[in-house]
């Protein structure tokens, strides 16, 4: 998995591609902590180029959600295709993080 | 019944209008008849009887195998309706059964079933991603203690470090006593007691070197383990609910659709029910029939013995020379109108055995009562 990160006004979107699995755990961790450190407000995971989501990746996508909340941002994913928008159904995400299409 | 009274010679009375061939018109209203047409018109009197009777007899065999057959009928059309009524409880009974199923002696409906299934398969989902969630947030916290053992390895260098230095000085400081002689003993002491304390901190550090190890080395493990956990994919799993989910949905339709014709099948059964015990009622007509076949008969009982007492009187004038003549070829034409043997027969026996001609054409060789009776068989139609 690699990511962008393009910050505007109000909002931060992080485009990330390829496959989100447990190896990519020390990344991601350095990522929530670029997210943390910006200014926006709104964090936005923008998914539509993510391939392929695995139980820890949802995991850490909940981790995110924690360390955003304890710096007083805004969560959102967006945007899930394929196998990750049928994981992220299932497991009912939708009622913890704002999911937009 | 009553006719007029005729005179003692072959005459009779007769309507007004023309007269027929053999009959000499007379005075007084009567009328000179040949001997010849009084035998014929004996002959079909005769005849004509016992038609009669044997039309009589046939209207009674009619009504009989009529009224065996109705009743046989409505004996099997009301064992069917009780078949279709049996028939329409059996697949009542299938269709209460149809929408459950028996868990631990208690009926569950199948569609709450599903539902406490599904959210089982919900709930461990749930379980799973909060399960990751957790196991992620335990390999950071491990990253973070491995990173922290690391820096106290360190640490325990750095006191080795820091020992060494004391140790050289204290030995240092032990050799500049003994220079000094007898002024430097006092702080010989002292340097003595540092190279103590170093050696002790010195044997601390090494104590604490293997703890931390033991430590580091059990971090790793439990971190190893950890990543092992937190690495097995659970999102097929996860995606199993979508399966579960349609199986469980396309079950409760199935059931339903099974019930809905099944509902059908009983509603069927007992409108057939219905229907065959409006037949039999239909079948009541038998009671009429045979009614007017008794009536139909009454009356002809009345016209045979009428004709009888006719022809008695009739025979009476006659002079004695005049006999019967039985038409034979009228009663040949009557015969050939019956195709039922078993009925022919008892029309030939009664109209020629009974009467005073004799069969010219062998049926008298015909064993009539015997076994080729086929009375009331299906040859009929």
């Amino acid at each position: 998995m690699d990511y962008g990160i393009e910050v505007r006004d109000q909002e931060a979107v992080v485009r990330l591609r390829g496959r989100l699995t447990f190896n990519d755990h020390a990344k991601l961790r350095t990522l929530i902590g670029e997210m943390a450190q910006n200014p926006a407000r709104r964090q936005v995971l923008d998914l539509s180029s993510l391939e392929f989501v695995d139980s820890a990746g949802i995991g850490m996508l909940l981790i995110a959600r924690e360390e955003m909340a304890n710096a007083n941002k805004q969560f959102i994913l967006r945007a899930a295709t394929g196998q990750v928008k049928r994981v992220l159904t299932v497991a009912q995400i939708a009622k913890i993080v704002p999911i937009e299409d | 019944m009553s006719f007029p009274h005729a005179a003692p010679t072959a005459t009779l009375p007769i309507p007004d209008g023309p007269t027929g061939n053999g009959a000499l018109a007379g005075q007084d209203g009567k009328v000179t008849v040949a001997a010849d047409l009084l035998s014929t018109w004996l002959g079909f009197a005769d005849v004509q009887r016992r038609t009669l009777d044997v039309v009589q007899t046939e209207l009674s065999r009619t009504s009989a195998h009529v009224e065996t057959a109705t009743l046989d009928l409505s004996d099997r059309f009301r064992e069917l309706a009780q078949k279709a009524l049996d028939q329409s409880e059996r697949v009542a009974q299938i269709v209460a059964m149809a929408g459950s199923v028996e868990i631990d002696g208690e009926r569950v409906p199948l569609d709450t079933l599903v539902v406490g299934m599904q959210d089982v398969i919900t709930d461990m989902v749930t379980n799973i991603v909060t399960l990751s969630r957790h196991a992620m947030s335990m390999v950071y916290l491990l990253d973070d203690v491995q990173k922290d053992v690391g820096e106290l390895e360190k640490s325990i260098g750095d006191i080795d470090t820091i020992n060494r230095q004391t140790n050289f000085l204290a030995l240092n400081a032990t050799i500049e006593a003994s220079r000094a002689g007898e002024a430097g003993r006092t702080f010989a002491v002292v340097a003595q007691e540092v190279r103590h304390l170093s050696r002790s901190t010195g044997e601390l550090a090494e104590r604490m070197r293997t703890k931390v190890t033991a430590v580091v080395k059990g971090v790793r493990n439990g971190h190893d383990i950890l990543r092992q956990i937190a690495n097995t994919d659970m999102s097929p799993q996860m995606l199993a609910k979508e399966r579960v989910d349609k199986t469980m949905d396309s079950l409760v339709e199935q059931t339903a659709h099974f019930q809905s014709v099944l509902e059908t099948a009983a509603t069927v059964s007992s409108d057939m029910s219905a229907t065959i015990a409006h037949v039999i009622t239909g079948m009541q007509f038998q009671d009429l029939t045979k009614q007017r076949i008794e009536a139909i008969n009454d009356s002809l009982a009345i016209m045979n013995a009428g004709l009888g007492e006719l022809e008695t009187r009739i025979r009476g004038e006659l002079p004695p020379g005049v006999v019967s003549r039985e038409p034979r070829e009228w009663l040949n034409q009557l015969l050939d109108r019956f195709t039922l043997s078993e009925m022919r027969e008892r029309f030939v026996r009664k109209l020629l055995l009974e009467g005073t001609a004799l069969d010219e054409n062998g049926v008298l060789d015909v064993d009539v009562g015997g076994s080729n009776s086929s009375g009331g068989d299906i040859e009929l139609f």
